[in-house]
């Protein structure tokens, strides 16, 4: 519930609320009236792999953090190093408590010297930007909230360059995954990134100065994009086609596949912890819990025939309880049920068959990689 | 009959979770609505119940899921189930598709036939849906 201008508002709305209102089937996430799916999520996920789709992320915290210490306190508040990141380019990364579980993960992008653009969940925008604005109080930092005065699109697919090239004097095939750059995108001043939360190649752009109350800009520019992508049958995606894609290759889902008691080894997410670099919060105990040994581990999981798991069934193995399901879903490109979830170490192994609790049945399944897909034929690492 | 873009047909019996029953001779041909498969929307899997148990009234018989949602359908009279839809195993989406027709779930032969008068025929199913639709 938010308190906004002395009335209680069970929810928020994003700068394109009409244009979701009027074409998708709403859905209630983090607060926000938010599309779950316009034509279906099953076409809007095909739409992902095979070509293009627009999603509408304004959702999401935005915090610009500027000034001569931003480097180094962001250092001290995240996990990854700061330091090697360099300007233009862009950061995925976790915020940990003391006690090194994980508070979100999100991404830092380096925008020039001292400036930098901090995306947090949706869910954790006023948690993350407190947590973070306690522990500026040693640093000569200025944080600014930007959230409601900045909207977000997210254009993903290999398509999804192709699309944005043409609103964009910005060429974009000098460009690398997880560039970061202001570019002016139909004549809008807008932060334009290589980033996405897919598994596909993409392009994350923030509006500036696109507030809530005054939402043409970002109006114009989604339908802007569903024009430039028309020939490659564009299709707007609502919140189910995300959830699915970011499943299939394999990212986590905060609140679901990590939360606030997750180590971040446990996610195997360590790649973007870096203890060799100075002191950061949670330093100390993701240390010690390396030492102690890591004893779980999130795992994929594929339904071999019919079933689709779902969060918070149980995982088993020869009878016994060994874990849960901490997302799942049926994949429209696979056309099966897969899941992710935690599993001890000895169960962890690629290959392995369990059994899936689902509606109280027994499902078959085996513990898979990341992503789902044949990356070969889908996903940034494909054979284009 | 019709509610909105809701299809309900008139000659068959309605239950408040939104499942069908056709009376054919002294057997129940059971269904979900069309409004419950388009509240579902994509249906991918159905999970069938087996055949020859016995069940009772309103006893969770299997889901009916998209994608991202799950619904439990149930028994809507007490019997024996005698019948199980298994083209909905490999044919999921013809419950959207003919959601009265093909994609009926499983017959069940009541212990009661009588028992059905607890169930809505079509014009007051439709005045539960212009209720619901009206929140």
């Amino acid at each position: 519930m938010k308190y906004n201008n002395g009335v209680y508002s069970l929810t928020l709305k994003t700068q394109l609320f009409q244009y979701h209102e009027k074409n998708s089937h709403l859905v209630d996430f983090a607060d926000f009236k938010m599309p779950l799916w316009y034509e279906g999520v099953g076409p809007e996920c095909l739409a992902v792999r095979n070509n293009v789709g627009i999603f509408d992320i304004s959702h999401m915290g935005r915090t610009f953090v500027s000034g001569p210490d931003a480097e180094a306190f962001l250092n001290y508040v995240t996990t990854n190093n700061v330091t090697t990141l360099r300007s233009n380019h862009a950061q995925y990364t976790l915020l940990c408590n003391s006690e090194g579980g994980i508070k979100d993960d999100l991404v830092i992008f380096k925008l020039g010297d001292s400036q930098y653009l901090v995306v947090f969940n949706a869910g954790n925008r006023e948690k993350d930007f407190n947590w973070i604005q306690k522990n500026s109080k040693d640093y000569k930092v200025e944080l600014k909230e930007a959230s409601n005065e900045t909207a977000m699109i997210s254009i993903q697919g290999p398509k999804a360059l192709a699309t944005v090239q043409k609103l964009t004097t910005t060429n974009l095939s000098e460009t690398i995954r997880f560039d970061c750059m202001f570019a002016e995108i139909s004549g809008k001043e807008c932060i334009l990134s290589r980033t996405g939360y897919t598994g596909e190649d993409g392009v994350e752009i923030s509006i500036m100065n696109a507030s809530v109350n005054d939402p043409s800009k970002a109006v114009e520019l989604w339908e802007d994009i569903l024009k430039a992508g028309k020939d490659y049958k564009i299709k707007p995606c609502g919140l189910g086609a995300r959830d699915v894609l970011r499943l299939e290759a394999g990212m986590c889902l905060y609140g679901n596949d990590i939360t606030e008691s997750t180590n971040p080894s446990e996610a195997r997410l360590g790649f973007v912890v870096k203890v060799d670099k100075g002191n950061f919060i949670g330093k100390e105990a993701i240390i010690r819990k390396k030492e102690d040994g890591i004893k779980i581990k999130r795992v994929g999981l594929r339904v071999i025939g019919k079933g689709i798991p779902r969060a918070k069934c149980k995982i088993i193995k020869n009878s016994e309880n060994i874990g849960t399901i901490t997302s799942g879903t049926y994949s429209p490109l696979l056309n099966l049920g897969i899941a992710m979830g935690y599993v001890p170490i000895e169960h962890s192994n690629e290959g392995n068959k369990v059994s899936i609790e689902v509606h109280g049945k027994l499902i078959d399944a085996e513990i898979v990689g990341f992503p789902f897909y044949d990356p070969k034929i889908y996903g940034v690492k494909r054979n284009s | 009959m019709n509610v909105e873009d809701y299809e309900v047909p008139e000659g068959l019996y309605y239950s408040k979770d939104h499942e069908w029953l056709k009376v054919e001779s002294d057997v129940c041909r059971i269904g979900v609505t069309d409004y419950a498969q388009k509240s579902l929307h994509e249906v991918v899997f159905v999970d069938l119940p087996k055949c020859n148990i016995d069940v009772t009234s309103k006893q969770p018989l299997g889901t009916v899921e998209s994608v991202k949602a799950v619904s439990d359908y149930f028994a809507p009279i007490r019997g024996k189930i005698i019948e199980v839809n298994d083209v909905l195993s490999n044919k999921p989406d013809l419950i959207n598709k003919n959601p009265y027709t093909e994609g009926w779930i499983v017959v069940i032969k009541p212990e009661n036939l009588e028992e059905i008068k607890v169930l809505m025929d079509s014009t007051k199913y439709t005045e539960l849906l212009k209720s619901i639709i009206k929140e």
